[in-house]
């Protein structure tokens, strides 16, 4: 499994997305606001839960702005962070 | 004087605050803290809230939700007299933050109760989240926690009107905290979770509903059911960083005290759903309730949080 395929399981399974499936999540799609609406305490879980599954902290909001943009930005920040 | 983050005349958290007073007013008030110190000011301002009580329903009206729960049988009269009080005391808290403004921070008695507890808590490097409330005078207080040697992020509008940025700039005086403006990316939430993990400080109000919050859980206040925000609670959860609730009274003329309430650790873990939050958000409820039944004329939420239409 991909780190996008993961990160798309997790989104579904963990923040309890209804009515969506992981293969109905674009890759570039926005997680916040429109796209996929995702809002300020999904924000602190997927903080929550990319540490727990990937082993990669956001630490602050110079990481995390950029990161937590699309599934493409976050997939990519942290396959940079495991390297 | 009456101003900023203080009586709303309105019934519903969505809607502004109104500032009561003139610029005049306002003038008159400093014009006599400078020449007659903060007695004098507090001789102009009995006749002020007079008036107030007497001549503007909205400001009755602004008190009575409170008023209301806190003093559920005082009949007519007793209610004049206790929005006059609680008025009253709104306006030399005002006032004293002026004195200090003008005047220099010397001119106020801090007394913190819980300094070594809070010092435990630091020590332990996991952060903590100062529960604040709109009771007595917090900005004062604030200064009392400088022992800590750690920065206190406080979560605020940074408004270019803030009244609180404006107290320290015309004192000249540092700002003992800094700010985190909730309307910023994700409300904030990344840089609240960036000075949890870092071991700092996190100040927040507990008690007011930021305006189309979403994330809220109805817990009992004063006997009746408001809706207060989780999302603290879950910043807790999620990086293991204790709640600790910090209360403000002005106990005599030139003197305030500053109570650490009670510690609330919130296991981690609870994830997003609101009711897995509904009995930490009732403990910190429950240590207002009791601070409002100890101090019933300092408690400045002037809105009805009981309406959670």
């Amino acid at each position: 499994m991909t780190t996008k395929e993961k990160l798309k399981q997790i989104l579904v399974e963990d923040l309890n997305l209804e009515d969506i499936t992981p293969e109905e999540i674009e890759d570039d799609e926005p997680l916040f606001g429109e796209g996929l609406g995702l809002d300020s305490l999904d924000a602190v879980e997927l903080v929550v839960l990319v540490q727990k599954h990937f082993g990669v902290e956001i630490k602050d909001m110079e990481e995390g702005r950029p990161a937590l943009q699309s599934i493409n930005t976050l997939a990519a920040f942290i396959e940079d962070k495991q390297e | 004087m009456f101003g900023a983050g203080g009586i709303n005349p309105v019934s519903t958290q969505q809607k502004q605050p109104k500032t009561l007073g003139s610029p005049l007013g306002y003038r008159a008030f400093y014009l006599l803290i400078r020449s007659g110190g903060r007695q004098a000011a507090y001789g102009l301002l009995y006749f002020v809230v007079a008036f107030y009580i007497l001549f503007r329903p909205q400001v009755r009206l602004s008190c009575r939700p409170y008023l209301r729960h806190r003093f559920p049988t005082a009949g007519a009269d007793a209610n004049w007299w206790h929005s006059y009080r609680m008025v009253l005391d709104f306006g030399k808290v005002l006032v004293d933050r002026a004195v200090v403004g003008m005047l220099g921070p010397d001119q106020l008695n801090v007394t913190l109760h819980g300094r070594e507890q809070l010092l435990e808590i630091r020590n332990r490097r996991h952060g903590m989240i100062l529960m604040m409330s709109h009771v007595g005078c917090w900005q004062v207080a604030m200064s009392a926690l400088n022992f800590l040697e750690e920065p206190v992020h406080m979560v605020m509008h940074q408004d270019d009107g803030s009244l609180e940025r404006h107290y320290y700039e015309y004192a000249e005086q540092e700002c003992p905290y800094r700010t985190i403006d909730p309307r910023g990316f994700l409300g904030g939430t990344l840089e609240m979770m960036g000075v949890l993990k870092q071991g700092m400080i996190l100040a927040v109000m507990g008690d007011r509903l930021p305006p189309h919050e979403r994330n809220v859980v109805t817990v009992d206040f004063l006997g009746e059911a408001v809706a207060l925000p989780f999302s603290s609670f879950q910043l807790a959860s999620a990086t293991g960083a204790p709640i600790v609730v910090m209360m403000t009274r002005k106990s005599a003329g030139d003197c305030y005290e500053m109570e650490l309430i009670r510690e609330i650790r919130v296991p981690q873990g609870l994830g997003r759903k609101a009711d897995a939050y509904r009995p930490y958000v009732q403990q910190y409820a429950d240590a207002l309730a009791g601070y409002c039944r100890d101090n019933p004329y300092q408690f400045y939420n002037f809105f009805d949080m009981w309406n959670n239409r």
